[in-house]
Order: structure tokens, then sequence, then C-alpha cells
């Protein structure tokens, strides 16, 4: 079994090599295109299970040491810089998810994005999407996960701008890749702190005690080492998992088609951001009441946020894509408050369950606008859930399926999310316990109930617009259920997404994903990793507050009329204007960040070109010119003038007038000698 | 692979061939295009054999030549290569190559002579970077400049201004060589020797001399970088010269500049140069950053990536000032290796944006960015050629231009933590302008055939055409090299990094 | 002849040359201004012989010079009139007054 270890680095090889036959050899047969995507994904998923059959069988040392391989990449002065790949219970438990999602999500792509005249580069960009992933998994050192971090960032530029046409899309594409970048650089910086204070970027060294003990005594700009490092890493975090107040990039990520949504909301983007989190872990840990703490308090900032925003949006995509960032905020919540376990558990659960949730929107958009079609509407949106509505007698597969997810986002027992978000929750109310007072703790477990209400409400909301009451619209009168290739992922996902929970319940094999994955971080000693026990008192309240939102929601929005007022838009009057608004971060942004920089831009090129800095080199060169005439004047007039033409024009003038003297007659002449000779004579006498 | 003299036929073989073109009646074309191409063939493959032939083991400069050449001033025809000048000189081989097998294609008037001159400038830059003999170096050095000049002059487009263009060109650079010169002279008065392998042994300034010699070369160099506030030059120059002109312009020429700094400033005035480091590193940093804005306001594709340039030769700059910061020597050299991988990388990146420039230009006579939009529809070769290329210089992991980004700033945060993070910045602008600026407005968006037909001249470029095989064939060596360096650096670092640990282990 | 003093002759030379002097300035006539010349050489001829006679009489070099003079006033006139000859011819005149090409 450890020789299949070695498979290891041909995971994200495959969907690699789908992506570059793609683009330089299959791009004009699309049904290869796809085939290619899909094998490629699917060799990666069952290398995956090959690989994660080693770690199950390897054992405990194993599952905590991990497995790994050194591959010599950079030259540094005297020694060389390793990259690898590694794996250990984490991982593994990673490359059960990201895989197995991405194929499923691919197959539904095969027929969502049939006629789409680019269907090709789709399946080229997804697959190298689903190569920056699992790379990002199986990487053992910061760099190179950086380096699939920045793929995955490509990716979702090329994919959230791929319909470009659309004046929205290529904006988004745009927003998605700059907002991401800010963080980029954040952990890129952060990551060359790292590499330059510790001299390497494997993450079993820095982990090493002593090392992270280094960190926390070496200061940088007088603060500790490991805490400017690791909050530049969670900036990394914040852009990738659209975490507040990064996080206004995800919901326009909806321009791209719905399997990319799916994509990048559960399997790929943004659990990047989280698993690296994660996988940072006891960095964050040394200092409990430095950075850590600020991971749990953006964390349930940004899951309260969220789900606010959520309530009040009528596009159904990004219902769910507030809802995602509300999730990804559960799980800092949880990473925050050192529950590792707690947040790995929900990145998975979540992953499935989201993944269904967004293919689901899917089919149903894809069944709205083929109704559109079918009544010869062009004008009705069919992402809208005003324009929804008694959706679940026309396709029962999907609406079913839909329900599982919803159970299990709602957090409903057995579903998986009761499971995993029960366990976050906990977590805060244990740790609030401990420490008797209202701490942070306190208010990560108020943010992070309220928001299980508002997960309940909106999604109650959701699915009474979507599959209950009476057709508001023509298009969804005519809708019809997708093909098997559409459906049968979506059940797939369904399954899971129902018992996907039982991997680490507590009474059966006592959290079994616990000793699993949970360890990983046991050498650096730094975190307390025994799991929570269960609490029935959290799981009481939460389920309470989920079934209560939930009703609320539905009973609402059951038996909305077309053109009848949003009901809470009633209720909460101008609140829900500003959460339709998405509390104008946006146009605050826009204000903010990017007026401005445009117009440092055009004032640098001002101030380069037309003001200063050229005006300059063609002042000093106007000058150059300027001297250089009046030296040539001066030498006309001057030195030629003066000198040397004016001695010619002296001797000139002299012979003109002298010449007067000379009549041409040798009378004259000899009349001049005579005189001359005679004053000579009279001189030589007088003896003058 | 011992071929006798390897170093004199990379210079000779090129020179050859422009004194047979002149040979060739001008009505020849193909064959004076063929003869150009084949010319640069030789030095290419040569670099190449240089290349492998050199023997990492062993270290410092080989395949040396040297003869006396004025005995009575003690100058020397002294040539050599080190892990610093063989990438360079590949480079230089190269883009010449692909320069000229483009120009080749494109070019139609005048066609003799720019061949001749395209041949001479690949000589005289591939000169300054095997010369190991000051005298040499500033002949090379000052060679080029004349071919440069009147390509520019000459096969410059008449709205871009190429006389202005290429005088400014000329005389910017030439206040800088003048002052270089002065201080060479110092330093052969001081040390009795133009050996650049010798002098830094030799040397005895004074440090106010040293100071000042140190500044007077480095504006020289700084110019040629170009480094802000010396860059205006190049924006004017780019433009205004041809494709392959840009191409060597941004792809070479800027090179020199830099490599003088390391081959020469580094070894002889290291105290001067740390000194003043922090002020270099500011330099550098402002170049990054404030060349990154001016580009994203920039409508001219072509002084878009002209200012990119100025941009990305400041992290070369940063990565240089980290280099001789105080620090330890691993950051330091790392910081070098970057820098020199970076000068390579601009090369062969910037170099095929240019091509790809003049892909578009050479079939719309415009270079106008709102006067494009969606060619990713039609276009689609193109844009996936583009697309490596623009992302190769924004830093991509992946692609050649993060591996110089990251080597720059690992270096840069150990020794002067406060510039990098600054420095930093400038990613995220650099990625604005390049997909902002190029990617949204030449590529996205929609567009339709009328619009095409409107803004193209149908007879160079028809509805639904892509980019020509020629265009392609050009393009892939470049994107080898990206691809290659970006996943697997270690074969071209492992060069660099022994003349870098070599340069600064002696230097301090 | 021993009687008569030097100054005579001189005194006669002189006249003769104020004489040739007077023609040759005043004459605007080409060939009375040569004629005024040969007058002047003859003057000067008295005097080389008066001068050898009374102060070197031992050797004849006053007579040889004179001699000389003779021989080259001839020629001269012979040339002088061969260019007057040639002036009438192309001018139509011989009076010096309008015969003024040497002027610049």
């Amino acid at each position: 079994m450890e020789q299949l270890f070695a498979l290891t680095p041909l995971i994200p090889v495959f969907p690699l090599l789908a992506f570059a036959l793609i683009v330089l050899w299959a791009n004009k047969n699309n049904k290869l295109s796809a085939g290619l995507a899909i094998g490629g994904i699917g060799l990666s998923t069952l290398t995956s299970w090959a690989v994660i059959a080693a770690t199950v069988a390897a054992g405990h040392e194993v599952q905590i040491a991990g497995w790994s391989l050194p591959v010599p990449w950079l030259p540094t002065a005297a020694s060389i810089f390793n990259t690898g790949f590694a794996v250990d219970g984490f991982t593994a438990a990673m490359l059960f998810m990201v895989p197995l999602v991405c194929t499923l999500i691919f197959i539904y792509a095969a027929e969502y994005m049939e006629g789409d005249p680019r269907y090709a580069r789709f399946f080229a960009y997804v697959s190298l999407f689903a190569a920056g992933m699992l790379t990002l998994i199986v990487a053992d050192n910061l760099l190179l996960l950086f380096i699939a971090w920045e793929i995955m960032g490509l990716c979702s530029y090329l994919l959230i701008g791929f319909w470009f046409e659309k004046d929205s899309a290529k904006k988004a594409g745009l927003k998605a890749f700059l907002t991401t970048r800010i963080g980029d650089v954040l952990l890129f910086a952060g990551m060359l702190f790292l590499y330059s204070r510790t001299g390497t970027l494997t993450f079993r060294e820095i982990f090493k005690p002593e090392v992270l003990d280094e960190l926390s005594r070496m200061l940088i700009w007088g603060l500790p080492a490991s805490t400017v490092i690791s909050l530049l890493v969670f900036g990394g975090a914040v852009g990738k998992s659209a975490q507040f107040p990064l996080h206004v990039w995800l919901p326009d990520a909806m321009e791209g088609p719905t399997p990319v949504s799916a994509l990048i909301h559960a399997a790929t983007m943004v659990s990047a951001g989280v698993y690296l989190v994660a996988r940072m872990l006891p960095l964050f840990a040394i200092v409990p009441q430095g950075t850590l703490s600020w991971v749990a308090i953006i964390g349930s900032v940004t899951a309260f946020f969220g789900a606010t925003i959520s309530i009040a949006q009528n596009d159904i995509k990004r219902v769910l894509a507030y809802s995602t960032i509300s999730q990804l905020g559960y799980m800092m919540i949880a990473l925050g408050l050192g529950g590792f376990l707690a947040g790995v558990f929900h990145l998975l659960t979540h992953a499935f369950f989201k993944a269904l949730l967004f293919l689901g929107s899917g089919s149903i958009i894809h069944a709205v606008h083929h109704g559109a079609e079918h009544a010869d509407d062009h004008h009705t949106d069919p992402q809208d859930m005003m324009n929804m509505g008694g959706l679940y007698a026309k396709m029962k597969r999907t609406s079913w399926a839909y329900f599982a997810g919803t159970a299990a986002l709602v957090g409903i027992f057995p579903f998986a999310g009761f499971w995993s978000k029960d366990e976050i929750l906990a977590e805060a109310w244990v740790q609030w316990h401990e420490a008797g007072s209202i701490g942070l703790p306190f208010w990560a477990w108020l943010a992070g109930t309220l928001g299980a209400f508002l997960t309940a409400l909106y999604m109650g909301r959701q699915i009474g617009l979507v599959f209950f009451g009476k057709p508001r619209s023509k298009a969804a009168e005519h809708a019809v259920e997708p093909g098997n290739r559409m459906t049968v992922p979506l059940l797939v996902l369904a399954l899971f997404a129902a018992f996907i929970g039982f991997i680490n319940v507590p009474f059966i094999a006592n959290g079994w994903l616990h000793h699993f994955a949970g360890l990983v971080h046991e050498p650096a000693e730094v975190l307390h990793l025994e799991a929570v026990p269960f609490q029935i008192s959290v799981a009481l309240v939460s389920t309470a507050v989920a079934l209560l939102g939930f009703f609320l929601g539905w009973g609402m929005y059951r038996n909305l009329k077309a053109g009848q007022q949003d009901p809470l838009a009633r209720m909460l009057g101008p609140v829900f204007t500003v959460l339709k608004n998405k509390y104008y971060v946006d146009e605050f942004y826009k204000f903010v960040f990017i007026d401005t920089t445009v117009a440092l831009a055009n004032f640098s090129a001002k101030f380069d070109y037309d003001w200063v800095i050229n005006p300059i080199v063609n002042f000093v060169g106007n000058t150059g010119r300027l001297l250089g005439e009046l030296s040539g004047r001066i030498d006309t007039v001057v030195v030629d003038g003066m000198g040397v033409l004016g001695t010619a024009r002296l001797f000139k003038w002299m012979g003109r007038e002298l010449r007067l003297t000379q009549t041409g007659q040798a009378q004259n002449y000899l009349l001049v000698i005579a005189l001359v000779s005679l004053s000579l004579i009279a001189m030589y006498l007088f003896g003058i | 692979m011992n071929i006798p003299f390897i170093l004199t036929l990379i210079l000779l073989i090129p020179l050859l061939g422009s004194v047979l073109i002149l040979f060739i009646p001008g009505s020849n074309e193909k064959g004076i295009k063929n003869l150009a191409v084949i010319a640069s063939l030789f030095p290419l493959l040569f670099s190449i054999l240089v290349w492998i032939g050199y023997d990492r083991a062993t270290g410092g400069y080989q395949f040396v030549e040297n003869y006396s050449w004025i005995p009575s001033l003690n100058i020397q025809y002294h040539l050599g290569i080190d892990g610093l000048s063989i990438p360079m000189v590949f480079l230089s081989a190269l883009l010449s190559t692909l320069g000229l097998w483009y120009s080749a294609k494109v070019i139609k008037h005048r066609v003799k002579e720019f061949f001749v001159l395209f041949l001479l400038l690949e000589a005289s830059l591939t000169g300054v970077f095997v010369a190991l003999d000051m005298v040499l170096f500033y002949f090379f050095w000052e060679i080029e400049l004349v071919p440069m000049f009147l390509m520019i002059g000459i096969w410059g487009q008449k709205k871009d201004r190429p006389q202005y263009s290429a005088i400014k060109f000329f005389l910017y650079t030439l206040v800088g060589s003048v002052a270089m010169l002065l201080a060479f002279i110092a330093v052969y008065l001081n040390t009795g020797s133009w050996d650049i392998t010798q002098i830094p042994g030799l040397l005895s300034f004074s440090p106010s001399l040293a100071a000042l010699t140190f500044w007077a070369i480095f504006i020289g160099f700084a110019i040629k970088v170009p480094l802000f506030p010396f860059h205006t030059w190049l924006p004017d120059a780019h433009t205004a010269a041809p494709t392959a002109g840009s191409v060597m312009l941004a792809g070479v020429l800027l090179k020199l500049g830099g490599y003088g700094m390391i081959r020469i400033l580094i070894p002889y005035f290291p105290d001067v140069f740390r000194a003043s480091a922090i002020f270099i590193a500011a330099l550098g940093v402002i170049s990054m950053i404030y060349g990154a804005l001016v580009s994203m306001a920039q409508w001219d594709l072509k002084r878009l990536i002209a200012y990119s340039s100025v941009s990305h030769m400041g992290y070369f700059m940063l990565g240089v000032a980290a280099a001789v910061y105080y620090g330890d020597l691993t950051s330091r050299t790392i910081a070098l290796n970057g820098a020199v991988l970076q000068m390579f990388n601009h090369g062969i990146i910037t170099g095929g944006l240019f091509f790809l420039v003049g892909v578009i230009y050479e079939r719309t006579h415009t270079r106008d960015l709102t006067a494009f939009g969606g060619l990713s529809k039609h276009t689609p070769k193109y844009y996936a050629i583009m697309m490596v290329t623009a992302f190769a210089s924004l830093g991509l992991p992946g692609l050649a231009g993060f591996i110089s980004e990251l080597l720059i700033f690992r270096g840069a945060f150990a020794t002067m933590p406060v510039m990098a993070i600054i420095g930093v910045i400038a990613i995220v602008l650099t990625a604005a302008y390049i997909l902002w600026k190029i990617v949204q407005y030449v590529f996205l968006g929609d567009f339709s055939q009328e619009k095409w037909d409107k803004i193209f001249d149908v007879r160079h470029w028809s509805w639904g055409e892509d980019i020509a095989p020629f265009e392609v064939i050009t393009m892939v060596p470049l994107l080898i090299g990206m691809v290659w360096i970006g996943v697997y650096p270690l074969a071209i670092l492992t060069t660099i990094n022994q003349a870098s640990y070599a340069i600064l282990s002696s230097a301090f | 002849m021993q009687n008569i003093p030097l100054t005579w002759w001189l005194s006669v030379a002189t006249a003769l040359f104020s004489l040739g002097l007077y023609g040759a300035l005043s004459r605007k006539n080409a060939i009375a201004i040569l004629m005024g010349l040969e007058l002047m050489l003859n003057a000067v001829n008295i005097n080389l012989v008066a001068f050898n006679r009374y102060i070197t009489p031992q050797n004849v070099t006053g007579q040889v010079f004179a001699v000389f003079v003779i021989a080259i006033a001839a020629a001269e006139a012979a040339v002088a009139l061969a260019i007057i000859i040639a002036a009438y011819r192309q001018r139509g005149t011989v009076n010096v007054d309008d015969l003024d090409s040497m002027k610049f």
C-alpha cells in the first residue's frame, strides 16, 4: 500500500494533461474535449482513492506525519530549495472531496454547456482549475500551494468572464481576479517573510516546535514575526475565501456559467482559503490572543453579514453566493477558535451540499431558460426567483435533490450540515462556558446562531419562491426537467449531502474523521486538538432556530403572486433596501479604491509625460538647442563676423580706397617717382 | 564541444552577414532576408553550445580570448563569459533570430538597409555581453546606438514622430555614456588596466572619488535600464520603432544597463553601492509602482507596454539593491538571481508582447485600445498566445515572470523589508493594467463584423482570420521559455546562481 | 677739356634730364614721352662719361656703362615703339590719357 503514495504527483497531472490536450489538439472537437476533461478528472479521482486507501492503511503515524516527496526546484546560493508533494490525513480527506465533486460537476457541465460556442474552451479552463486545486492540496510547501492558488485565480478570471460579450461578465472576471489578487499579494508577502526568516517553506519544517518558537520571538517592526506572517497569510485567505471585507468578488462571480459557480463555491476556489488557514493553523496559534482571534472575528462578522444580505436577493444564484460567504465565515469561526477539525469538517460537508445547491439552481435556470425559449420570451431573466414558482411539479428530481441540499445547509438532523455546523457552534459554546464570561466565543456563537436563523430564513424563502405556489411567468410554466447527465450528479450529491456527516458523528467510531484528519497539527504542539463533546443544548437551539427560520420564510413566500411586493421588504422597509444593495460596499470600494487608483494613474501619466518628467527632459533638450543656436549666433556675429571676415573686409576696404591712386597713367606714377626721389634727395641733403 | 574562437564567431558572423548583404543588390529582397536569418542562426546555435559547454562546476570566466589590441594603452581584445552573461548572450541571439525572421515577413520598405543594421545591432549587443575589457565594452555599448537610432528614425511611423524619438533616444543615452566614459578613464588612471576581471583587485580610490565614479557610471547604466526618472525616452522610442526594433529595444537593449550594473558596479564599488542601496532600491520601487500606474493610464498599446518595462525593470533594480545591501549571503544571492532572471524573463516576455502588438499593428495600423474588443471570440489562437504572455508578464505562478519576482522579493524581504512591502503593491497594479487595459479592451466584449471591417483594413485582416503561422512560429520559442522557466527554473537558475554567488561572495 | 669743371657737365646733364622729365611727364603723346625718356637716358650717359673722366680716368667703366645704356635705350625704343604701334592699332590713338587699362 505504501507504494500507492507515489501516485500522488499524478493526481493534478491528469487534469493538467487534459487542459494541454484540449488547448493544443482537441479544441475543435466538443465531444472529445468534454471527454478528455471528464476522463482527466475521473482518473484523478481514482488515483486519489488509491492514495486515500494508502493513507487509511498506513495507520495513525502516517496520517499525522504524512508521506512526502521532495523535488529540487530552485537553486539558492549554496543550497537548493525543494518543492514537493505530501499526503497526510487532512490532505487525504480533501482528496476525497475535491476530485469527486469536480467529476460530478464536469459530467453535469457536459450537458449544461451544450450549444455554447466555446464549449471546448470551457472544459480546458475547468480542467486547469481542477488541476490547480489538486496541486494546492498535495503541495508540501507554501510556495507550491501559492502557485496552485494563483493558477486558480487565473481560472476563476477566465471562467467568471467566460461569457465576455456581456459587459457585466468581463467586469466580474476582472473584479474577481483583482480582489483576490490583493489577498494574494498579502499572502505572497507573508510567505516571503516566512521564507526569509525560517529559510524554508515546507510545512513540516515550519511547524517544528523550535521553529515556531523562534518565529514567535523574532520581531518584524516590533511585532512578533508569527503575528505579522499569520496576519498576512490570513489576508490571502480572506481574499480567496471571500471573507469580509474582500467578499465583493464572489457574488459577481455568478456571471460565470453555473457549473463554474459550483466549482468555485464548493470544491475549489473558496475552499482554498479555508484550506490555507487550516494548513497554517499552528502559525496562527502561537499567539492565541493575537491572530487566531482575528480569524474568529472576521469569520463571525462574515457569517452574519453574508446571511443578512442573502435574504434580500432575488437572483437564485446570488442567494447561494452570499450563503457561501456566510458559510465560509462559519469555517473561519471554527478555525479561529482553534477548532481545526470543526472547520475542516464543515469545509467538506459544505462542498457537497453547496455544489448540490448550485448545480440544482443551474438545473432550474436551465429549465426556466428553455421554458422562456419555448414561450418565445427573451426578456425574462431566468435567474430571477420572482419569475419562478411552482417548479416542484415540473422537476421532481431536481426538487428533491434541492430539498436535501437545503436541509443540509439549514442544518436539519441528520443531514450533513447539522453535524458540521453544530460542531462549530459547540466549539464556541464550550469555550464560552470555559471562559465563563462574555468574550469572543460568545459573540462567535451568537453570530453563528443568528446566522443559522437567517440561513434557514433565506433558504425557506428560496424554496417557497422557486418550488411552490403558482408559476409567476410564462417561462416557469414551460420549464422542463433537464436530462440525466444533469440530474444524476444532483442525486449523487444529494446522497452525500444527506449522509457525509456521518464520517464525523461523535457516536459513531468516536468521530472517525477526527482521528483520521484531525491530528495533523499534533507535532506542532500548539493546538488543542481533542474533539469537543456533542452539546445537546447547542443542537436543540440551532435546530429550533433553523426550523423557525425555514418555516417563516417558506410560509411568507410560498404563495407569492406575480407582481406582489416582497413581504420582507414590506416588513423591513429601508433596511431591506440596504441589504438588497449589499450595504453599498461595492459603491464604497469603487469610490474609495478604484476611482482613486485610476485618478492616480491618470495623474501619474500626466505627471510623467505632460507635466513634469518629460517636460524636464524636453526642457533640457530645448535648452541645449537654444544654447546651440545662441552659440551659432555668436559664432556668426562675433568670431566669424568680426574676426575672420572682419580682417578680410578691412583689407578689401583699404584696397578699394587705395586703388584710386592708381590712375593707370604711367605719367602719374612717374611724377610720383620723381617727387619721391626729389624728396629723398632733399632729405639727404638737409640731413633729416 | 570545443569550437575555437567561439565568442569571436558569435560577434563576427552577424557582422560578416551585414557586410555581405551590402554586396547583394537591393532588388534581391529574398536573398537579403534569407542571408540575414541564416547569419543570425549561427550565433544562436553557438550561444546554445556555449551554454551547454560551460562548465558549471568550475565556474568563472570561460571560453576566454585575450589578445593585445592597442598595446600603448594596454587595451586588450578580451572576451569571456560566465553564468551572468550566458543567458544574456542567448537572449540576444534568440531575439535577434526571431526579430529577423519576423521582419523578413513584414519589412517591405528599404529592406537592404534594415537587415544590414539589424545584424550590426545584433553583433554590437552581443559584444557588450562578452567584452571583458572596458574599452571594448564601451566600444560595443556605443556602436549599438547607431543601428537602433536609424531603425527608429527610418522605419518609424510618421505619426509617432520618429525623428524626435530617435534623437531623444540617442542623445539621452549618449549623455549617460559620456559620464561613464570619463569614469572608466578615471578607473584606468587609477589601476592602469582596462581589464574588467582584474580591476576589482587593483582599484584604490579615495571614498569620495569612488562615490563620484560610481554615480557617473550608475547614471549611464540607469538611463539604459531605464530607471525612474530617466525613463521618458523609452515610451517614445518604443512607439516609434518598428516591431522588431521594439523587441530588441525592450528585450536586449534595456538589459545592457542592468548587466553593466552587475558586471561592473558591484565588483568595482561594493561599498559605495551598499551605502546607497536603500536609495537605489527606492528608485526601483518608485519605478515599479509609478511605471505601473502610468501604464494603467495609457491608451496606446505600445506605450503601455513601454511603461510596463519601466515597472518591470524596477523589480530588477530592487533585486540588485537588495543583493548589495546588508544581509545574509544566501538571501542576497537569491535576490541577485532574481534580478538576473528578471532581465532574462523581461526579455522574452516583453519581447513577446511587442511581437503580439505587432500582430495587430501590422494589420490595422492602429494601437488605440478603444478601437478593439472581442478579439478573443474571433482569433482564439492569438488570444491564447497573448494570454500566456500577458499572464507571464503579470507574474502568474507557473510562468516565468513569477519566478524572478519571487526571488527578488525573497531577497528583498530578507534585506530590506520596508521596500519589499511597498513594492508588492506593484504586483496588484500590474495585474490591473494588464487585465483591465490589454486583455479587456482588446479581447473581451462583443465585436461585430461591421465594426471589424470599419477598423481593420480588410486587405490585411479579413473577418475570421487568426494570427498567421509565421507569427505563431515567432512566438513559440518564447512561449516555451516562459512555461519552462515557470515550471522548472532549475535549468536556467543553476547557471545564474553560480555567477551571482561568485560575484557577491568576492565583492563583499 | 680739362679746364672745364665737372659741375658744368653735370649742369648740362641736369638740364637735359629735367627737359626729358618734363617731356615725359607733361606730354600726352606716347612718342613724345618716349623721346623724353631718351633725353633722360642721354643725360645719364653724360653723367656717366663725365664722372668717369673726372673721378676714375684710369679705367673706362663709365663709357662702357654708357654704351650699355645706349644699347638698352635702342632696344627699349624699339619695344616701346612696337607697343605704341600695337596700342595705336588697338585704340586708334597714342594719347596716354586714353590708354588707362592698367587701372583696376
